[in-house]
């Protein structure tokens, strides 16, 4: 258990830690000065926590649909919610522990102070995060039950897909239309410029956590309704059955 | 005595295609019904319908028609009961990979709602009763088959289910894994009362161990019944061989109740029966008044398998018979 422990330690921290610091190394590099480093600092360590949380709530169902162990799960007496609910929280935590890694990496490498907003807006901005990883991560849940195998792509690419739109290493305003107006509706987009603007740096957005919240809550209500609804049919098509053979 | 399990008029079908839709109609119209403390047996061929049906039952399919009650619920609207209630185990057991059988019986207590010492309690007893202590520390893709099927047996029973659903328990095993995991079951059952419906397509694992037996062919039951039941109903009778010297009485023979047809050739006589214990000894009787010196004696009895093919030979005529 515990040399296994090390393994899923390492799993967790490996990647985040690589792309932190060739991230980091690279703003050193390119000799940027410390607002645009912090910039991109903020963005790195965000995408970071990201991924760790929302693939633990993917797993709900990756590890079942990878074993083929799916139709033990859903004949259990647990409602798929307090499934979600759980991965989530296991996820939360993990990325805590990378984000915390993250920020004392920020400050001691990097010289770039993660705490200066204070504590309120970190929750809140970590919050944020937590939330578009559920909302990302029950998207690959819908996925996987709509499309069984083919849908496990999406773990990966949905997060870097966001990266590329909501801002991770560059304002959104550079990006060719109609991304900007894309990137207004994901949560992500408002949870950053939130936090990036304790250190000077505006979007141009009004009520950005109001509006992170809303659209996430919107989101997140939305799909409840469509995890019930690829739940049914996934038990009239037999997906379940399929996906356990 | 109350149903543990009943469907009235299932009806199941399987699409594929996307452009032209094509229709795969597995089960129609099935009726069944499981008394409590019941083994009840789903007899078929592979693509009867046989998983569907138990997989509709277990609340993890849904019916396109039909009603359905498990213990006096609603599939529907109760669910979730149902669910506290069951258990399956599969033949082609899968679990998580990585996870050793301990770990694996734990991390399905906690989704039964299994903690602390009443789980780890739960666990010890079934390492113990299906003889896994030896693998308790062993990842899951490292069992023989025969030991994940012990696995997928151990964690059916996690929560004392009062049905409990097994899908071809023995497939794939050697014959003495299997004939363990017949008794087991055997034994579990008799233990705990529960009411097991058990699909197989394998014969003696039947006959061994269900109190009644359904025969399904092409989504369809053919028959319910016990295995003598179904014997006497197919009529197929008994074989008795008897290879011998002197000189038999054919006519005689032929007249003696019970005896539905005969062959005698080289000194052997093949005898087909109604009931082949209940006149081996009058046969022996007459053969040996008329002086016939008897070199060997053997009954075959009829198998189900017999039954079966008898019945599916005949399943486009009326012999849905239902006991």
């Amino acid at each position: 258990m515990t040399k296994r422990n090390i393994f899923s330690l390492f799993e967790i921290l490996f990647w985040p830690v690589v792309g932190f610091f060739s991230v980091g190394l690279l703003t050193t590099f390119l000799e940027l000065d410390p607002n645009r480093t912090g910039f991109i600092l903020i963005g790195i360590i965000s995408m970071s926590a990201i991924q760790v949380c929302q693939i633990d709530v993917a797993e709900a169902l990756l590890y079942d649909l990878w074993a083929k162990s799916m139709k033990h799960t859903f004949i259990a007496p647990i409602h798929p919610y307090q499934l979600l609910l759980g991965s989530w929280l296991i996820g939360v935590i993990r990325s805590l522990v990378v984000f915390l890694l993250l920020s004392l990496f920020s400050l001691f490498v990097f010289d770039f102070d993660f705490l200066r907003p204070g504590l309120l807006p970190i929750s809140l901005f970590l919050l944020g995060l937590f939330f578009t990883s559920a909302f990302v991560g029950m998207t690959v849940c819908i996925l996987v039950l709509l499309f069984g195998y083919k849908a496990e792509v999406a773990a990966w690419s949905l997060s870097s897909l966001m990266a590329l739109v909501c801002g991770i290493y560059y304002p959104i305003s550079i990006l060719p239309t109609p991304l900007p107006e894309i990137a207004r509706w994901i949560p992500l987009t408002h949870f950053l410029a939130y936090f990036r603007s304790f250190y000077g740096f505006e979007e141009g957005f009004r009520n950005l956590l109001q509006w992170g919240f809303g659209l996430t809550g919107f989101y997140l209500t939305l799909e409840v309704a469509l995890f019930r609804m690829v739940l049914h049919r996934a038990k009239r098509t037999g997906m379940i059955l399929k996906l356990s053979e | 005595m109350a149903s543990a399990i009943k469907a009235e008029g299932i009806y199941k079908s399987f699409y594929s295609g996307w452009l032209k839709r094509r229709e795969k109609q597995v089960l129609k119209g099935i009726h069944l019904e499981v008394e409590r403390g019941e083994i009840f047996g789903i007899l078929g061929p592979n693509g009867a319908g046989k998983t569907t049906l138990l997989s509709i039952l277990s609340t993890l399919l849904l019916p396109d028609q039909g009603r359905i009650e498990i213990l006096g619920m609603d599939p529907r609207k109760e669910a979730h009961q149902i669910r506290e209630k069951v258990n399956l185990s599969s033949g082609n057991a899968n679990f998580l990979w990585s996870m050793t059988v301990e770990e694996n019986l734990h991390f399905y207590g906690m989704l039964y709602g299994l903690a602390g010492h009443r789980r780890k309690k739960k666990v010890e007893e079934l390492i113990s009763l299906l003889g896994l202590e030896e693998h308790r520390g062993v990842s899951f893709d490292r069992l023989s088959t025969g030991m994940k099927q012990r696995l997928a047996l151990a964690k059916s029973l996690l929560n004392e289910p009062s049905v409990l659903f097994l899908d071809e328990p023995t497939v794939g095993l050697d014959p003495s894994v299997s004939v363990w995991i017949r008794q087991q079951i055997q034994m579990i059952q008799k233990e705990k009362g529960m009411t097991i419906l058990l699909t197989t397509h394998n014969m003696r694992e039947a006959e061994f161990l269900c109190h009644r037996i359904a025969f399904l062919k092409e989504g369809k039951i053919l028959t319910v019944g016990d295995s003598d039941s179904l014997k006497k109903m197919i009529r197929m009778g008994d074989m008795i061989k008897i290879e011998f010297e002197g000189k038999l009485f054919e006519d005689e023979l032929g007249r003696m109740e019970g005896v539905i047809n005969y062959s005698i050739t080289d000194g052997l006589c093949e005898m087909i029966v109604d009931e082949g214990e209940r006149r081996l000894g009058p046969l022996i009787t007459k053969l040996s008044q008329d002086g016939v010196q008897i070199k060997k004696v053997t009954l075959g009895q009829t198998d189900l398998e017999e039954v079966f093919l008898e019945f599916a030979k005949s399943s486009d005529s009326d012999t849905g018979l239902y006991l």
